[in-house]
């Protein structure tokens, strides 16, 4: 082991030798790159206050949920994390693994009741949720509105029936030429105004709607390029086998055009997810918000640079979850390199 | 035909009016929105929640501020209780969409009284009296020796480009006939930056933003916010035009914090005002304000105690700058136009009678 690393070192050295100018250029770029290195990690340890980040480390989770009730959101948490860790690490066969799909479906309606309240907790109105929970909420709450969205008009888009056709082709174009903040203003400033006086719908509510309605055009196409990617002659197999226009979809449209579609729709996914921080100028306190009004704090003012790096190293934690998620679920869909899951079934 | 077709339809309309009709009685319809937050024991407020002194956010999940503490005397004055009270956060584009829909009852968010937000052409709000004279301000260091604005011809300023601040700042030398260099930035971090930088001698913007950013720096007492004031910015609470018990109550709470100042009533001594008002019948006014004699408070639909609960709640509107603004606090404001009138300020309350 020593001997090829001093050879390799030999080698280089030989090579430095030989040309002057990129050793220079190399030996300025190796500097040049400590230089960024030490001068963050200087930053990081000695010259920045984390105190913003470490005293408020509960808003940052749960916003200004009620203190009593702070184990609801931190529990939905804790279970997300926890069904995560198991869907990377855990074992890769039996009936856990089996149940994972049904589990992650379960993590909606479980959030949504644990933050609301109702089933015998006290009820939380919405104005409370707040921090990650929130950001978690809305990705998760648009995207699940949104998939099924997306195929529907997927699917519209290609049906041989000329309204259907036109009228998804015509919703998706204008749904991509529009900007995404003017879909959120109008949704948190003008239905409001268009409902009678004192009638309201939910200020979270209208963000999910108008983020799933925003990411369902872009699914859409996504998945259109999946189904493009069928050849024809599939379909006229399974009429062959005699299937109904509706089985082929099912059993072999669909399942195939979204494993081809999926690395756009991880795609789709991460953005979701970062333009649920577009909320924080319409007034959410999901986790960019709530770092607004902490920023506001006398105590924390001029502590801008911590709050954001914090921030980004949140986001880039999700979103790496996230990736690492989805290039799982490829693996699993791959029929190639998981052919166990035929044999399960 | 005709008919077949017509009457399907129609008592579809009658069934959406009816529930339209339903929806709105359930807001404020005829009757007041004070009506509805005594029903509901709980006042929803508008707040920024991202202003340094007015109103922002503390590591227990709860707001602080000059705006929230108007928010809590008004809860302790309809409700009976300063913590019956949602905040909800609103930016500035929201804030009037929040209150016409009513998903809010009372906005405290820093916002300026101005005829357009006023009139029933515009907004049509109804304000109360102002809380807070913000204007443009000009902030130096200390040891240069600038003492007003006449000091500052010929230096440069630092000032955000295309803003009224930027206009305002023109009109105030121009008048004086002071020249002047503008150095001008996109925002204010920006002009914050090349203050501190010594870019230029001063800088300007409104004065609670100078203050706010006074108080990122590594030296704030080694800056001044001077007192000149280069444009008005009343700063006033504010509800859903047209709806007078809602409006009385709110601009009246407001006066009971500014005439308990000049009374010298504060959190600390009301009890032993209120003890010795009522056993001194002489004293008719103290007696009246406090609504032990005189029912004022049933006027405006209110606890005749009302004004008791506001300054238990929040203390006088003195009590409340100083706590948020004051000398102590991490955003100083220097109080300038907000002391009261008999201290040279625009503070002052009508008669409680």
């Amino acid at each position: 082991m020593q001997r090829v690393d001093r050879g390799r070192l030999r080698t280089a050295l030989r090579r430095l030798r030989a040309r002057p100018l990129d050793g220079l250029v190399s030996g300025g770029l190796i500097l040049l790159i400590g230089w960024v290195i030490f001068s963050s990690l200087h930053w990081l340890l000695t010259a920045a206050d984390w105190s913003v980040v470490s005293v408020n480390m509960p808003l940052y989770a749960v916003g200004s949920y009620p203190i009593d009730q702070r184990w609801r959101p931190l529990l939905w948490m804790v279970l997300l994390l926890l069904l995560t860790g198991w869907t990377l690490f855990g074992p890769r066969r039996g009936w856990l693994r089996r149940t994972l799909p049904a589990l992650w479906m379960a993590m909606v309606p479980l959030g949504v009741v644990l933050l609301a309240g109702g089933l015998g907790l006290m009820p939380v109105g919405s104005r409370n949720w707040g921090g990650l929970t929130l950001t978690l909420l809305l990705t998760v709450g648009s995207g699940v509105l949104a998939l099924p969205l997306g195929v529907l008009l997927a699917l519209g888009r290609q049906s041989p029936l000329p309204v259907l056709r036109y009228s998804s082709g015509a919703y998706i174009e204008t749904m991509r030429a529009v900007p995404l903040i003017a879909v959120l203003f109008f949704g948190q400033l003008l239905i409001p105004l268009f409902l009678p006086m004192g009638f309201e719908i939910n200020r979270v509510l209208r963000a999910v709607i108008a983020f799933a309605l925003f990411a369902g055009a872009y699914i859409a196409e996504d998945v259109r390029g999946g189904l493009q990617a069928i050849p024809p002659t599939q379909l006229e197999a399974a009429a062959v086998l005699g299937l109904s226009p509706l089985q082929s979809l099912q059993l072999i449209v669909l399942p195939q055009a979204l494993r081809i579609a999926l690395p756009a729709l991880t795609n789709q996914a991460v953005g979701l997810l970062q333009n649920t921080s577009l909320m924080a100028i319409l007034g959410l306190v999901e986790l960019l918000g709530i770092s607004r009004s902490l920023l506001a704090n006398p105590e924390f003012i001029g502590r801008y640079l911590e709050v954001y790096v914090w921030l980004a190293a949140v986001y880039w934690l999700i979103c790496t979850a996230m990736a690492l998620l989805a290039r799982h679920l490829e693996i699993q869909l791959d029929p190639i390199r998981s052919t166990s899951s035929f044999n399960n079934t | 035909m005709i008919r077949s077709l017509h009457a399907p339809l129609i008592s579809a309309l009658g069934l959406l009016a009816a529930l339209l009709n339903g929806c709105a009685t359930l807001g404020s319809g005829d009757s007041s929105r004070l009506d509805l937050v005594k029903q509901r024991g709980e006042l929803i407020c508008g707040v920024s929640g991202k202003i340094p002194g007015f109103s922002f956010l503390k590591g227990d999940g709860k707001y602080e501020g000059l705006d929230v503490d108007i928010c809590r005397a008004m809860a302790a004055a309809f409700i009976g209780d300063p913590n019956k009270i949602q905040f909800r956060p609103l930016t500035a584009p929201e804030r009037f969409t929040a209150l016409r829909s009513g998903e809010i009852d009372l906005l405290s968010r820093n916002t300026t009284h101005t005829l357009s937000r006023d009139a029933v052409g515009g907004n049509g709000l109804s304000f109360a009296p102002v809380v807070f004279h913000d204007g443009q301000g000009l902030m130096v260091k200390k040891d240069s020796g600038i003492s007003s604005i006449n000091d500052l011809g010929g230096k440069a300023i630092c000032v955000g480009s295309g803003t009224t601040t930027e206009q305002n700042l023109n009109d105030a030398f121009e008048s004086l006939k002071l020249p002047y260099t503008p150095i001008k930035y996109q925002d204010l971090n920006q002009v914050v930056g090349g203050y501190t930088q010594g870019r230029c001698v001063a800088m300007t913007s409104d004065r609670s933003q100078l203050a706010a950013a006074r108080s990122g720096f590594a030296d704030p007492e080694e800056h001044v916010i001077l007192d000149d004031r280069l444009s008005k910015e009343p700063l006033a609470p504010a509800v859903v035009g047209g709806d007078q018990p809602m409006a009385d109550a709110m601009s009246w709470v407001v006066y009971v914090l500014i005439e308990a100042e000049e009374r010298g009533i504060t959190q600390d001594n009301l009890d032993e005002v209120v003890k010795q008002a009522t056993a001194d019948p002489s004293q008719a006014a103290l007696r009246r304000f406090l609504g032990i004699d005189g029912g004022l408070g049933s006027k405006l639909e209110l606890p005749d105690d009302f004004v008791v609960q506001v300054i238990r709640a929040t203390g006088n509107y003195g009590e409340i700058y100083d706590r948020h603004l004051g000398a102590g606090s991490k955003v100083e404001i220097p109080r300038g136009a907000n002391r009261l009138s008999r201290d040279g300020g625009l503070m002052i309350a009508p008669p409680f009678t």
